[in-house]
């Protein structure tokens, strides 16, 4: 089943435009959520919450589609945004209290229980939280009201590395049953080599490639060659790069044949990302 | 509904704000005072203060991420802003009824503060929230304009009905001459009043519902 099901999203802004932007996440998956800044992640994002109006395509949750079913779809998707807090100067509990009349199937015991694990303290304000604590606690809230689809928004940026492992280490933990799907996007693109079961790369408001991951890493190779031998395999390159002793490229394994005599190996995910990033820019 | 108006009050509206109106109401016992100031305070202080603390709190984004649906984040958030008037005004009308028995022989060059001027005082209110609401959802964080455009409105309402009451005698005669003594007359004009509030506000809440089904948050 899909847990989420995204069809040609498009959304024009003056300066900025959502293509044809289509992708699923399998329910009990990880997905990774990359591109660099303002490549569309956060729109994209905000369209699955529908806090904005796309022009066009569609956007099923659990089978549903999300703009007529928003209120009851809402009550199964829980939500963090990094970057951005609210009532900072309200306590925990105070929130909490709010927060909790809004969902039909919030669960104190879990609640606590995840307070506790995180090592939260429910008599503290919003605003003396660390930045790793505050995404934890967003999590309690999304846990605790039996949200089944996770939407993050950059939850690791800002994070220390230990923070950010513990926090991917959590992720992991969540959808071992199965039943809780996650989104996240990123622009750390080590998270991902750690967790992530998919990979969804958007840039410049189009989808990239999205795939499992280990298929998505492997439609790519990086190759290294002379400076003398460029010239003839610049066409099937994505992007290179040139250096003292020679070039590296980004290629599409599907190009690479033998014939053209070139050191390969694995790229990854941040090779793929500056590459591929690399010729789009060209084009711009 | 009931959840998002809990929400306005317990986290939207600092306990301050309801404390005001028994301060503002005070006002009343300045012997023959611009009355209109006792409830225009509330506009001047209370109203961009609190959508100062829903734009600076992220709460437009906060409340859209909630399960509830476009047209009740509007409601509840018009609701909350109705009860505070409603505290301002039946404060300030206990505050004025001392106020008449406290000075029983004053001259008033403005309205007294009888039933009948708290009429006009809803009247004022209902022009500030037709016009205040409209503008904020346009953009459903932008207060200033809104606050301005409301205020300007409820001013020249409030002048122009001073300026009524000394010009026109018909008008002088309803508040503050024979009128001012029947108790049935001022009580009409306060339902009157009422009715025109809740009139001006339900239109209010139609426009905005309409134009913040259009806003990208």
């Amino acid at each position: 089943m899909l847990a989420l099901d995204i069809k040609k999203l498009n959304k024009t802004y003056p300066h900025f435009q959502l293509k044809d932007v289509s992708f699923q996440l399998e329910k009990g998956y990880i997905m990774g959520f990359i591109g660099s800044n303002g490549a569309g992640k956060t729109t994209t994002i905000k369209s699955i919450l529908n806090l904005v109006r796309v022009d066009s395509g569609e956007i099923h949750v659990f089978g549903k589609e999300l703009t007529r079913n928003e209120i009851e779809l809402k009550q199964e998707i829980g939500s963090a945004f990094g970057d951005t807090d609210f009532y900072t100067r309200s306590k925990i509990k105070t929130l909490t209290n709010v927060i909790k009349t809004f969902y039909r199937n919030w669960d104190d015991n879990a609640y606590y229980s995840y307070l506790k694990r995180f090592n939260l303290n429910e008599n503290k304000k919003i605003a003396e939280l660390s930045t790793g604590m505050k995404v934890k606690y967003r999590l309690a809230l999304a846990l605790s009201h039996g949200a089944k689809l996770l939407i993050l928004d950059e939850p690791t940026s800002g994070l220390d590395p230990v923070a950010r492992d513990q926090m991917l280490d959590i992720f992991q933990e969540l959808v071992q049953d199965g039943e809780i799907s996650i989104l996240f996007s990123t622009h750390i693109t080590s998270d991902l080599e750690k967790c992530a079961d998919f990979i969804t790369y958007i840039h410049n408001g189009q989808i990239v490639h999205s795939s499992e991951k280990e298929q998505f890493i492997d439609h790519y190779r990086l190759v290294n060659g002379r400076a003398d031998q460029l010239d003839g395999v610049k066409d099937l390159l994505i992007s290179s790069k040139s250096n003292s002793f020679g070039f590296t490229g980004l290629i599409h394994t599907s190009d690479l044949k033998s014939s053209l005599d070139l050191k390969s190996s694995i790229p990854s995910l941040e090779d793929i990302m500056v590459y591929v990033s690399k010729k789009e820019n060209s084009y711009v | 509904m009931y959840n998002l108006l809990l929400k306005e009050l317990k986290l939207g509206v600092n306990p301050f704000f309801y404390f005001l109106p028994f301060i503002t109401g005070a006002l009343t016992l300045i012997p023959s005072w611009l009355y209109f100031f006792v409830l225009l305070y509330f506009c001047f202080i209370t109203v961009p203060n609190l959508f100062a603390g829903y734009k600076s709190q992220n709460d437009l984004i906060f409340t859209s991420i909630l399960p509830v649906a476009k047209t009740n984040i509007v409601k509840a958030k018009i609701s909350v802003v109705v009860i505070l008037e409603l505290l301002h005004m039946v404060i300030a009308i206990i505050y004025g009824v001392i106020s008449i028995s406290l000075y029983p022989d004053i001259t008033y060059y403005f309205f007294a503060p009888t039933f009948g001027f708290w009429g006009l005082c809803f009247v004022m209110l209902a022009i500030f929230n037709l016009i205040f609401y409209p503008i904020y959802y346009k953009t459903a964080y932008k207060y200033g304009v809104a606050t301005i455009a409301s205020i300007a409105a409820a001013l020249l309402f409030a002048g122009g009905a001073e300026w009524l009451a000394i010009q026109n005698s018909f008008v002088h005669d309803v508040f503050k001459g024979a009128g001012a003594d029947n108790l049935l007359l001022q009580l009409s004009i306060l339902a009157a009043g009422i009715i025109i509030f809740a009139l001006f506000t339900i239109i209010a809440y139609y426009m905005s519902i309409k134009r913040f089904e259009k806003v990208e948050i």
